[in-house]
Formats: C-alpha cells, sequence, structure tokens
C-alpha cells in the first residue's frame, strides 16, 4: 500500500507540475488526465471505487477532451516561449503557492485528528448511493444537495448553449463577412 | 526469512497514514493554484482549477475513509463537487469560445475591456 501511495504521489504531483510548466498546451492537456488518474487510484485506494469509476468517466475521459476541444477551437498548438506563456508573477505566484502549500500542508500535518484508521469509507456502491440520495441515517442534507445539483447541471448546459451560441453579426461572422 | 527483510517487507504493506493524504491534496492544490496565477492561457487556467478542484476531493474522500464519525459522508460530496466542477468547465470554455470569437485572443491579460 506504501508503495502504491509513493507511487501514484508522484505520478500526481509531477503530472500537475507538468500542466503548469508545460510550454505546449496540448501536453498540458495530456498532463492534467495523468494526475486525474492518479488521483483515481487514491480513490480506490479510500475505499471508494465507484467514485474512481466517476473520476476516470469524467475527468479523464469528458473533462480532458473538452479541453482538448477548446484548445482546438482557440490556438494553433505549438511549443511556445515561456516569455509567451507565463506572465510576470512567475516568482510572486510561485512564493505565494509555496508558501499556501506549506502552510496548508503543516497545518493538515501537525493537526491532532483523533483515533483515525483507514476502513470507514463507503466501500459498498449502494452505500454511496444510499448517501447521495440522503436515505441513509445522517445524510438527510443530501436528498436537497441532489437537487439543487441537477438543477445546478441543467442551468449550466442551458447557459453553455446560450453563451457559445454564434449570433448572427458579432465577431468571427463579421469578419467572415468581410 | 531474516527479521529485516521481514521489517522491509511489513513496512512497504503497511497502510498509510491519513496525513499522507493530505499532504499530497495540499500540494496539488498549491500547484494549481501556482498555474492559475501565472499562466496566460485561459484554457490551462481552467486546467490548473481543475486540480485544485481534485485536491479538494482528495482531501474529502481521504477524511471520509479515515475519521470514524464522518459516515463516509465525504464521498458523496465529492460527488457533488465533480458535478459542479463539470457545469463549470462546460461554462467556462463557453466563455473562453465566446471571447476567442470576438476577440481573437484567449490571453487573460489581453482581455481588458472591463479594467475600470
Amino acid at each position: 500500500m506504501i508503495i502504491a501511495f509513493f507511487f501514484l504521489a508522484g505520478m500526481t504531483l509531477v503530472s500537475a507540475l507538468g500542466v503548469v510548466v508545460s510550454r505546449n498546451v496540448v501536453h498540458s492537456a495530456l498532463f492534467m488526465s495523468g494526475s486525474f488518474l492518479g488521483i483515481a487510484g487514491y480513490f480506490v485506494m479510500l475505499n471508494a471505487p465507484a467514485l474512481a469509476a466517476f473520476q476516470v468517466l469524467i475527468y479523464v475521459g469528458a473533462v480532458t477532451v473538452l479541453m482538448l476541444f477548446g484548445i482546438m477551437f482557440t490556438q494553433n498548438p505549438q511549443a511556445r516561449r515561456y516569455r509567451t506563456i507565463i506572465n510576470r508573477q512567475f516568482w510572486a505566484g510561485l512564493f505565494v503557492a509555496a508558501g499556501v502549500g506549506a502552510f496548508l500542508a503543516y497545518v493538515l500535518y501537525s493537526e491532532d485528528w483523533g483515533g483515525v484508521e483507514a476502513g470507514n469509507g463507503p466501500r459498498q456502491v449502494a452505500d454511496l448511493g444510499r448517501d447521495l440520495l440522503g436515505v441513509s441515517q445522517g445524510a438527510e442534507v443530501f436528498t436537497l444537495l441532489f437537487e439543487v445539483v441537477s438543477v445546478l447541471l441543467l442551468v449550466a448546459i442551458v447557459g453553455a448553449i446560450v453563451i457559445s451560441r454564434r449570433k448572427s453579426g458579432a465577431g468571427a461572422d463579421r469578419e467572415a463577412e468581410q | 526469512m531474516p527479521p529485516q527483510i521481514q521489517q522491509v517487507l511489513d513496512a512497504m504493506t503497511a497502510t498509510p497514514p491519513l496525513e499522507g493524504y493530505l499532504v499530497v491534496g495540499a500540494f496539488m492544490f498549491a500547484i494549481g493554484a501556482w498555474g492559475a496565477l501565472i499562466r496566460r492561457n485561459a484554457v490551462v487556467i481552467f486546467m490548473c482549477v481543475e486540480l485544485m478542484i481534485n485536491a479538494v476531493n482528495l482531501t474529502l474522500v481521504a477524511f471520509a475513509d479515515y475519521l470514524p464519525n464522518a459516515g463516509g459522508l465525504g464521498a458523496s460530496y465529492a460527488v457533488l463537487v465533480i458535478a459542479i466542477a463539470a457545469g463549470e468547465i462546460a461554462v467556462g470554455l463557453a466563455i473562453v469560445l465566446a471571447v476567442f470569437r470576438s476577440r481573437r485572443t484567449v490571453n487573460v491579460d489581453e482581455v481588458t475591456s472591463m479594467r475600470g
């Protein structure tokens, strides 16, 4: 388990760094999917196999493809120099992010979490489903949250269509006509 | 089998502590925040936001598995977070496409029409 933990930690963190420092945008997207795969492995280790399946389906599958479509529509993928892809806050951003990471790691590591042991998660998919629908004890609020999220997804779908719809006489259409 | 080898094998098959997951999540969050701060490309900034969301998901699921009184509800929160992140990505990429269509760029420091 420790070996798997360190392997997944290396995979996740190195891929996350690759997203930030890669000069090619497509490589950033592929590094991002590698990082998501590492997180899916962690979900398997943490007794949440259904969540790992969601992670692979939604993030490694759908979000990566969506990102690649976004790249395809908005830029030609080619390696660029660092001066053109990174703004002037490189060192200030590194300072802030390292401070945030060190502070979070220190607090989370030094906090006394009491009697913790692995194996409390909803290993069965049926348990996760009961929690998510608010049927099980102590999870009643999820009835409301589930409905709110479903409405939110509908709003997001409609909003995405409305925002990205091509209006006549705007932007690229106008340039194409000229 | 010598006891040293047995010790090494025991150490390798031990369950990782809760703090390990939390520290990995914290560093992943920091890397995502760094990328969101320094990159110019709006699509890459979205990727870094996704990294931060995934780091928080990892922390939630780790707590759900390790804390005895959590009842495993962190995994359910993680499902909701995944749904909200998917909606955010759809709307965000739609906005990026709309901005690109009218301004021919997705670099966030060149889109300054709302600067006061």
